[in-house]
């Protein structure tokens, strides 16, 4: 019951930062659905027996169901990964790590900035459809 | 015979691209000699009715290679291998010098894969077989040039969308009969007691033929193919590709000729196909698409006629499609012949090549006349034989249709006329381009002799009895025997071919006023336009459908998985029920958990400091760690603590880069973030609460709790999961680990890491006397230097006892990382240590799978070795734990290496703003490696 209490905790406030703007939040709203999930997974082998699957104290009425563990250990290993890739991310936007769509007005904000990234970066995006975005600064 | 066939075909197709460069054209030669051969051994001496071979393929579901020879698939043999040869001999003058491996192989390979197709007994491999058609035409269409890739690319969209049709019926097939040998699901008793079964698959290989045998409204890509070399058009049309359709329709005429679905489709189709195309091909000019729109013609008449569905008319169809084979093949060799010596194939500019061009002008006329249904030729014979099927076929429409293949038949004399007539007689024209003069032997005896074949079969039309026999018995199930001759007596259909002559040659002898009147758009749209359009729209739609996703913020993706999650939920609402009872019970400690998550979670939420959300997370971490301890998962919440601390070092490294604070949310994005949070929430809670803990342990569970030491020799029963029993998901595991070190190394290489934020480090820093970072880390050094090898150590232990006590590769793995987080974080500069990071990923990998291969000395991948040394014993798992051991070592080490260092200075941007004043640093400090040393 309890366990099931944490679980909705940890599932909604990742939800709640996942759809968030910044990725850095968006990435510790992975870190609370993952948290979620293993738990869930743990929860899944029964939390009536607690005893540890260690030491040859093989009684499998107490101790604790090892399968769901390992699959756990795993889980929580990949994502470390994940939250590792998403906070590297976090870092390569343009002046922060909004992630904001680039609205038509956003866009025509970006593209009327100095900033030489941004217009190369537009002009990847939508080479084609705005030519005078071509026109990079020449150092 | 039948395999040894079968491979020898494929051995040619295979040595084509060799001989075509090392020999260049010449290559057609001993490529003809062999499908000759190979062609006479089947014509010859047909291997014996119902001769079968087979290997296993896919044993499970039943597939097999399963070859069986019967009348119909010998004729077809016939066909494709020689036409083949005649086609094949006739490139070896028709392209130029040169090498030619791509246009040998892929011909070859397409006799191949007719063979297979017509000689398999396999549903699966049928369909098989019949997508190679589909590929070799499309490549040897596709490869002719710019200018034939929009053609290719449309034939390949209706052949393959008739493909999928045929997989379809294939798969109906299987199922409903419960077997993939074609010739028994075809004598199942299903075709009769299951008439919705029977109508389906009727449909579905009758839309599938008619792909592929062009006919309406699907006939367009092949006079669109067109661009393709002659040679290729001519084993198209003649026997190859076109034919597959035929022979498709021939093959499952014994199964569906009594099903009404199949009879309306065939004969209405077939018969409207055949009269247009005949018209179409009168209004043609270029010779080239005038045969083509021929074929398309030709086709109609035969799958019409496999419609009528009698042995009689199945027989007709046979013979029909083996004089369409001869004629057809030499009125395009011919076609290329005058191309090739005049420069054009327009009519119009064509005119009086004949007195230049004697022996080509036999061939056009031989293949023209039997094409028109004249006597003594072939054609004359099958088209009797096809007009008799009808007037005789058990409707009372009988004669009515005969009568519609007669006005076909009128349009195909008027055309074949205006083919010999507009060519061949009379003075030569100025127009042509070339100056015309007779080809050599190489290009006109493959020509000749099927137009001479033609005339022969025509003669001593009884010769093909037998032939037509078998085959038509074949394709019927039963007993028949055809009768074919030049004269049957005074009958309907002769009188009916009487009549095609009349009016056929007074089309012909009013060319002038049927040209004009024919010279103009018949219908508001042509085939390719349609097909053309119909591919445009697929593509407006796929761009339409992907608009709605197309977005760059991640929360309008990250909430479908959610609002999915919530419908899952109210489903199961509804349906899910009689729960066990729980088994679960509470324990004081989980109540103060509970506490800690919860003001975690409420406080990362509301927090709008970056530093504050990362602190939190880490202790709703922390929390959650307790939480697998107190649940009996010691090895996890290691695991988890350790993972916790070095994700926060992490974060660390990038705060400095991003602002401090987050921006505040809009008021819908909060309310509406919010209200599908706590829903999604309680469904969470909802479903852990009602789905778990209501069963006694697994007997996964159980099995691993009594049998590990025995299995193993280790006591961590997790452990031993992760190394042992399940040791392949551990290395998928590393392999994803690894990818992510490199994913963040090309990322950082492809981008830019955002400089440290020159607010980021406090006033008190930058002015006071810690403002330099060598004496200001002297404290966490010293302690550094004390506990990093310490930390190592202790990891080492940690790796060595994880096979019986918590610990393992993987919370070894983190220590160690945790011991050089600490010595990075004390560290006054950056030093280049990415490289030993990504050799860390990669030896531990491939130490796993050393380890693992090693394991195939005991019979499988990833078993693991025991063996005892001196009373100790030994196991091959730590080797692998090993593995693992290193790889997350690297990858952390990467992962801090890489997002902790200084971006390069930009090459387009004015200078950068210095990132952080740092007056003379302790030691000197290497230049910003980034970009040299990812």
């Amino acid at each position: 019951m309890i366990v099931a209490i944490i679980v909705g905790l940890l599932a909604a406030g990742g939800v709640y930062l996942v759809l968030q703007r910044e990725m850095l939040r968006i990435a510790l709203g992975f870190a609370l659905l993952s948290h979620a999930v293993n738990v869930l997974l743990v929860a899944a082998g029964g939390t009536g027996r607690r005893d540890q699957p260690l030491d040859g104290a093989v009684d499998p009425q107490t101790t604790a169901d090892p399968l769901p563990q390992a699959f756990v250990l795993t889980a929580i290993v990949i994502a470390f990964a994940i939250t590792v890739y998403m906070l590297a991310l976090s870092v390569v936007g343009r002046r922060d790590d909004d992630t904001r769509d680039l609205s038509d007005a956003a866009r025509s904000e970006v593209v009327a900035s100095d900033d030489p990234l941004d217009v190369a970066e537009i002009a990847r995006a939508y080479g084609a459809a705005a030519p005078e975005i071509h026109k990079e600064p020449t150092p | 015979m039948l395999p040894v066939l079968l491979g020898l075909v494929v051995l040619l197709a295979l040595a084509a691209p060799l001989l075509g460069r090392v020999m260049g054209r010449e290559a057609g030669w001993p490529l003809a000699a062999g499908l000759a051969a190979l062609a006479a051994w089947v014509g010859l001496a047909p291997p014996p009715e119902g001769t079968t071979w087979s290997v296993p393929w896919i044993p499970g579901i039943d597939v097999a290679l399963r070859l069986r020879a019967d009348g119909l698939g010998v004729l077809f043999l016939v066909l494709v291998l020689g036409v083949g040869a005649l086609v094949l001999a006739y490139s070896a003058r028709y392209l130029a010098r040169g090498p030619h491996p791509g246009f040998y192989g892929l011909m070859t390979g397409f006799a191949a894969a007719m063979t297979l197709l017509v000689l398999t007994d396999d549903l699966i491999v049928l369909f098989v077989a019949w997508e190679m058609t589909t590929l070799c035409s499309f490549f040897l269409i596709s490869r002719t040039g710019p200018q034939a890739h929009a053609p290719a690319v449309r034939t390949l969209l209706v052949t393959v969308g008739g493909g999928l049709c045929l997989l379809g019926a294939v798969i109906a097939v299987a199922v409903r009969t419960g077997t993939t040998q074609l010739h028994a699901a075809l004598q199942h008793e299903a075709w009769q007691s299951d008439p919705a079964f029977a109508g389906a698959v009727a449909a579905l290989v009758a839309v599938a033929a008619f792909t592929k045998a062009a006919q309406f409204p699907f006939h367009a890509w092949l006079p669109d193919a067109m661009v393709a070399p002659t040679p290729v058009s001519a084993y198209l049309h003649a026997a190859a590709m076109v034919k597959a359709g035929i022979y498709l329709l021939l093959r499952f005429s014994a199964a569906l000729a009594d099903v009404p679905v199949w009879t309306v489709l065939l004969v209405g189709i077939g018969l409207l196909t055949s009269v247009m195309g005949a018209v179409f091909a009168l209004q043609r000019n270029d010779l080239k698409e005038l045969l083509a729109y021929s074929t398309v013609s030709q086709l109609g008449l035969i799958v019409a006629t496999i419609g009528i569905g009698t042995p009689e008319a199945l027989a007709a169809a046979s013979v029909h499609t083996l004089a369409h084979a001869l004629f057809k093949s030499a009125a395009f060799m011919v076609v290329g012949i005058l191309d090739h010596s005049t420069g054009t194939r327009d009519v119009r500019l064509l005119g009086g090549v004949g007195r230049a061009m004697p022996w080509t002008s036999v061939i056009l006329v031989l293949s023209a006349a039997s094409m028109a249904g004249l006597p003594p030729l072939a054609g004359f014979v099958s088209k009797e034989a096809i007009l008799a099927s009808f007037v005789e076929a058990p409707t009372p429409a009988g004669t009515a249709l005969a009568v519609v293949v007669a006005v076909g038949a009128v349009f195909t004399f008027a055309y074949c006329a205006r083919m010999v007539l507009r060519t061949l007689p009379g003075t030569a024209s100025a127009d042509i381009p070339r100056k015309p003069h007779e080809e050599g032997p190489g290009l006109l005896v493959p020509a000749l002799l099927p137009a001479l074949a033609g005339v022969v079969i025509g003669l001593a039309a009884w010769s093909l009895d037998d032939l037509a026999a078998t085959a038509a018995s074949a394709a019927a199930g039963e007993e028949t025997h055809p009768h074919l001759a030049l004269w049957h007596g005074l009958t309907v259909a002769l009188a009916l071919s009487m009549g095609v002559w009349v009016l056929g040659g007074l089309l012909a002898w009013k060319a002038a006023r049927v040209e004009r009147a024919l010279d103009r758009r018949l219908f508001p749209i042509t085939g390719v336009q349609a097909v053309a359009a119909w591919q445009r729209g697929t593509i407006a739609l796929g761009v339409r459908v992907g608009d709605l996703t197309r977005s760059d913020a991640p929360a309008r993706h990250l909430a479908v998985p959610f609002v999915g999650t919530v419908v899952i939920a109210a489903v199961a609402l509804g349906s899910v029920g009689g729960l066990g009872p729980s088994l679960t019970h509470v324990e004081g400690t989980d109540w103060l958990l509970l506490a800690v998550v919860a003001a975690g979670v409420a406080t990362v939420v509301r927090a709008r400091s970056r530093l504050g959300a990362v602190v939190t997370v880490g202790i709703v971490g922390f929390g959650v760690a307790l939480l697998f301890f107190t649940l009996g998962a010691a090895d996890v919440a290691l695991t988890q603590l350790l993972v916790e601390v070095l994700t926060v070092v992490v974060i660390v490294l990038l705060l400095r880069r991003l602002p401090r604070t987050f921006a505040r949310p809009s008021r819908g994005r909060a309310a509406g973030a919010g209200v599908l949070a706590v829903v999604t929430g309680l469904v969470a809670a909802a479903g852990t609460w009602a789905l778990t803990g209501r069963r006694e342990m697994s007997p996964a569970g159980r099995y691993f709790l009594e049998n590990v030491y025995a299995d193993t020799g280790g006591t961590n029963v997790v452990n031993t999961i992760l190394v042992d029993y399940r040791a392949l998901d551990t290395l998928g595991e590393l392999t994803v680990l690894g990818l992510t070190g490199l994913v963040i190394a090309v990322l950082l290489d492809a981008t830019r890491i955002l400089p440290t934020k020159e607010d980021a480090e406090p006033r008190l820093i930058r002015t006071g006397p810690l403002a330099d970072p060598g004496p200001n880390g002297v404290f966490t050094r010293a302690t550094s230097r004390l506990f990093a090898p310490v930390m190592v150590l202790v990891s080492l232990w940690f790796l060595l006892r994880g096979h019986n006590a918590p610990g393992g590769g993987f919370i070894a793995a983190l220590v160690a990382a945790s011991g050089f987080a600490l010595a990075y974080l004390a560290a006054a500069g950056d030093a280049d240590r990415s490289k030993v990071a990504f050799r860390l990923v990669g030896s531990g990998i491939g130490i796993a799978v050393l380890t693992g291969l090693a394991g195939l000395a005991d019979g499988s991948f990833l078993r693991p070795l025991h063996a005892d040394v001196l009373g100790v014993h030994l196991t091959s798992a730590v080797v692998f734990d090993v593995g693992v051991y290193l790889a997350v070592i690297g990858v952390v080490v990467a992962a801090l290496d890489l997002l902790g260092s200084e971006p390069p200075p930009r090459r387009t941007a004015p200078p950068p703003r210095p990132a952080a004043p740092r007056p003379a640093p302790a030691q000197p400090e290497p230049v910003a490696p980034g970009k040299e040393s990812a």
